[in-house]
């Protein structure tokens, strides 16, 4: 730049202001930048919490736009059953929720819920792969069954489901009550799945002894074993197969099925487990009296949180540590008594808890009519395919991507080892399906399952593998898992979180009816806003506004930012202002 | 429409008509009802301005002057602390020459605490290159908010004008709120010659070497000089659009009066009493309000008192170890006249403290009857 002498002849001739008289855009000011910010999306804690790697951010940001329908549909990428986790999921999403550090967390589950409520099935055809020719079979319609089965089909594979009870469901239909979920809505969901060109064939046990042996299933190009774990384990203890006890899954499954067993007036039931709560609450529904026994504390019920308050709100008496030690029985065989005794806790175990021992001499006698256990499933080990590897408890041993010892066999769900929650299941079901697919491509597994993970938590994502370059517009290639710490909560107001309604108790013990509401569209919209979208650029303009080179410019709605690294001097202001971590700050390279 | 509103919100409305742009504020006791009803205008719609919550007068200030150079008509309040956290980009406001508006609502400083009136606190920023008015009653809060906007876009300088607290900003008057059309007629939109435009960046408010600094501070001077003609205009066109005169003075039964009192801000009401009592008495006592400090109208004020044998002026304020601000302004306004009168000043009033039309009128019987003004100044 040629330097000009600028003089004035006299005062008038000077200008009021100091400025200069040509443009200083020659004076790159981004050549003194040692740090260079950017725009980085990151991987909000929700999603890395969910098993299933749910899309949470995004769908929380379409119902906050009033696109309900759109946002069932995002969820739909990642979970096909989002009306029933709305309703039964034990949300570790809402545990994740980096808003728990600030107020409360984001009534995430309600939110689920109000989308599903806002279903369009036209939507869902739309995202339909072409058909591939292949044939998948599908043994078990629980969760894992279900979510499998939808995403080979959009996959563009032939899917038949095999289902051993009258209807599909599995666990969902005959183990979790009606007051939980209603089965209207089950019935949605499993529509959604059929719409997609499933075949259900029910009625079909597979195995031996069964229906159909796994030799007959003749034409499938892989099998997806997803059979849930439905034997109950047993007592052990005297008086066990007297009239009047039974397993706590084997009453959810009659009572699923519309029978009404007699009971006698007192239950007790065994187990500390989701299974023994939903059995005590349907007794309960069932107009007996219910006491509820488990041989550690509360504390350490493996049975959701929830379920336990509303357990004992509704009137399930519950008994802690307490431990069965023989059924007492009259002249017919039928039960009149349980024998307990009561226990205290020591050593945790290896399972972290603590360990329960008996109080010698503590023994009581409790009369009852029925006796119902819950205390642990198990698979039923005859209606594995043959020569599967099992690991000790008979589950199915399967590798990270749910592949049995035996070749184009998959499995997942509760048959398999690892937490025994729906949302599993539905992840379980999804890495097969991506799995099975890739197996009948001939596909390399390790590029496809990087492409996948969402953040560092397990959670996969659907709509990252069948487009790959949408992983681009999600999280970008981030792991980096955002914590509380990074946002800058100076730009968030405190909002009480939704409080759930729930039917009086009164109401909820004359029938069956669904306990928990369902949130308005008013209340959806302020909940909605609660969500932080951590790590999520939401367009905000705060980079935008705070930049004093003005070199952050908006390219238009939903078209987020350019930098303009010639006059970026790199302060990092737009990085401290973002309110959601959705912009890194790193070293310029030499 | 006439409505009976506290002094913060005539000029809350003053600002409204005005159609400022960016308004930017800090609370401060007594002025945050001025800003706190413009952010209610924002949010409903009334007013189509960017309100800036900020963390600081001192960001306030410097908000406003980032706005004013992109060209919007700007707005902020403050008071006391507030006003004294500004003064660094008081300065940097004139010296960019950016014709922004602040209300000031005169408060004691501290310390000792205190949330009551007195005008130290604007007058230890005369230097700054500000304009400055007092102004009297609500109404006047009102029409000198839009006299403010009018001549600092004309000169190119901040100006500030200034209430006493509570006296004005909290206490309820009849005040008449022009439609808008009419003030639109008597303020022009704002359209300013040089712009912050980040299209096409220049550099501003660079370094100005020894050649060329003094001729800038000279325009500045020049401008206020102009200024006071201007502002002359402005209170001409206010009658003339809404028909309430506001001269840079105003005098009361000066012409065959023999002593002045001479006042600013509210206490000028207590005096008109003051004056019409001692008046009805025969004494030869006028009245002269001065509502121009900056730039300080040095011949109208030797026009009103030249001749006369004293001039009582009363200062809500102080400059410790001299005295009076206004008093002192005005014995050097009257050095070179011939015909002056013996200046009695004194202090009264500091931190809120009741200034009555009876204090008023036994100060101007002691003044009347003594030889010389005393040497303490301060008025206990």
């Amino acid at each position: 730049m040629k330097q000009q002498r600028i003089t004035f002849q006299n005062v008038d001739d000077l200008p009021n202001v100091v400025v200069s008289l040509g443009t200083m855009e020659w004076n790159h000011t981004g050549s003194w930048r040692y740090l260079r910010p950017r725009h980085e999306n990151k991987v909000p804690a929700c999603s890395n919490a969910c098993p299933a790697g749910n899309d949470i951010e995004g769908f929380i940001r379409l119902i906050g736009e009033n696109r309900f329908a759109e946002a069932w549909l995002k969820l739909k990428e990642e979970n096909p059953l989002t009306r029933t986790c709305g309703r039964v999921c034990f949300h570790p999403c809402e545990a994740g929720c980096n808003r728990a550090h600030f107020d409360m967390p984001v009534s995430i589950n309600a939110l689920e819920r109000f989308a599903g409520e806002h279903a369009d099935r036209n939507l869902l055809a739309k995202t339909a792969r072409p058909a591939s020719g292949k044939q998948v079979a599908v043994i078990g319609s629980g969760p894992a069954g279900l979510t499998a089965a939808f995403y080979l089909a959009r996959l563009g594979h032939g899917v038949t489901v095999f289902e051993a009870m009258a209807e599909p469901g599995g666990v969902l239909r005959y183990g979790i009550p009606a007051h939980r979920l209603p089965r209207a809505v089950l019935d949605d969901e499993i529509a959604d799945i059929a719409s997609m060109g499933v075949t259900f064939r029910c009625g079909v046990r597979l195995g031996s002894g069964g229906d159909l042996s796994y030799a007959e299933l003749v034409g499938y190009d892989a099998v997806f074993v997803a059979i849930g774990a439905h034997e109950s384990r047993r007592l052990g203890l005297p008086g066990e197969d007297a009239k009047g006890v039974m397993s706590g899954l084997h009453l959810l499954r009659l009572v699923a099925a519309g029978t009404r067993p007699r009971l006698g007036t007192r239950v007790a039931v065994i187990g500390g487990g989701n299974t023994a709560c939903d059995a005590a609450r349907v007794l309960l529904r069932l107009g007996t009296r219910v006491g509820l026994y488990y041989r550690r504390s509360r504390a350490e019920m493996p049975a959701f949180k929830d379920e336990i308050d509303e357990a004992i709100r509704e009137g399930v008496e519950l008994h802690e540590l307490c431990a069965p030690v023989a059924i007492s029985t009259n002249a017919t065989g039928a039960v009149t008594a349980i024998r307990l005794i009561r226990m205290k806790l020591g050593e945790p175990d290896d399972s972290g808890r603590r360990q329960p021992h008996p109080i010698p001499g503590s023994e009581l006698e409790v009369p009852v009519d029925t006796v119902v256990a819950a205390i642990g499933e198990l698979a039923d080990p005859g209606a594995l395919p043959p020569g599967v590897e099992v690991t000790g408890d008979g589950s199915v041993r399967v590798d990270d991507l749910g592949r049995a010892s035996v070749e184009a066999v998959f499995s997942g769900g509760d048959v398999t080892p690892g937490p025994r929650t729906v949302v599993d299941a539905i992840a379980a079901g999804k890495r097969a399906a991506v799995a099975v697919d890739l197996y009948l491509a001939g596909a390399e597994k390790a590029e496809a399952a990087k492409v996948m993970r969402v953040g560092l938590g397990g959670g996969i994502s659907m709509s990252q593998y069948l487009e790959r370059s949408l992983a681009h517009e999600r999280y970008g290639d981030s792991e980096h898992v955002v914590t509380f710490d990074e946002l800058n909560t100076a730009y968030f107001e405190s909002q009480p979180r939704h409080r759930l309604k729930r039917l009086t108790v009164e109401s909820r013990l004359s029938g069956f009816a669904e306990v928990n509401a369902g949130l308005t569209d008013r209340e959806a919209l302020v909940e909605a806003a609660r969500c932080f979208h951590c790590g999520v650029c939401t367009e905000c303009d705060n980079c935008y506004v705070f930049c004093p080179d003005v070199a952050v410019r908006p390219l238009g709605e939903g078209k987020g930012y350019e930098i303009d690294y010639d006059y970026c001097k790199g302060c990092g202001i737009c990085v401290a202002e973002c309110p959601r971590a959705s912009m890194s700050l790193a070293g310029e390279e030499a | 429409m006439r409505k009976v509103i506290m002094g913060n919100h005539a000029a809350s409305h003053a600002v409204r008509l005005a159609r400022a742009q960016v308004i930017a504020a800090y609370p401060i006791t007594p002025q945050t009802q001025i800003v706190e009803e413009l952010s209610e205008m924002c949010a409903s719609g009334q007013l189509a301005a960017k309100f800036l919550k900020v963390e600081s007068e001192h960001s306030a200030m410097a908000s406003i002057i980032a706005a004013s150079s992109t060209g919007v008509r700007t707005f902020t309040a403050t008071s006391s602390q507030g006003l004294a956290l500004m003064h660094e980009l008081l300065h940097w406001a004139s010296g960019a020459r950016l014709p922004l508006v602040m209300v000031n609502v005169n408060r004691a400083l501290a310390a000792g605490w205190n949330i009551w009136t007195e005008q130290t606190d604007s007058l230890a920023q005369r230097d700054t290159g500000w304009c400055q008015l007092y102004v009297e009653d609500n109404q006047e809060v009102l029409d000198t908010v839009l006299q403010a906007y009018r001549v600092a876009e004309q000169i190119a300088l901040p100006v500030m004008v200034c209430y006493d607290a509570f006296i004005l900003s909290h206490t309820y008057e009849p005040v008449d709120i022009p439609d808008q059309d009419r003030v639109d007629a008597f303020l022009p939109v704002f359209s300013p010659t040089r712009l912050l435009d980040p299209l096409n960046p220049c550099s501003f408010s660079a370094l100005v070497q020894p050649e060329h600094y003094m001729e800038m501070r000279y325009r500045i001077q020049q401008s206020m000089d102009e200024a006071i003609g201007v502002f002359r205009t402005a209170g001409e066109e206010l009658h003339r659009h809404f028909g309430r005169r506001y001269g840079n003075l105003e005098t009361v039964a000066t012409d065959d009066a023999e002593v002045v009192l001479v006042t600013a801000a509210s206490m000028t009401g207590p005096a008109r009493l003051a004056v019409r009592k001692l008046r009805a008495e025969g004494v030869p006592i006028g009245l002269l309000k001065v509502r121009l400090f900056r730039p300080f109208p040095t011949a109208e004020v030797r026009a009103a008192l030249a001749g006369k044998k004293k001039a009582i002026i009363v200062d809500r304020n102080i400059s410790f170890g001299k005295g009076g601000i206004f008093a002192d302004e005005i014995r050097a306004a009257m050095s070179n006249v011939d015909e002056r009168p013996k200046i009695f000043g004194y202090v009264a009033g500091l931190g809120g403290r009741d200034i009555t039309p009876a204090f008023l009128e036994a100060i101007a019987r002691e003044a009347l009857e003594k030889e010389d003004p005393p040497e303490l100044e301060m008025k206990l």
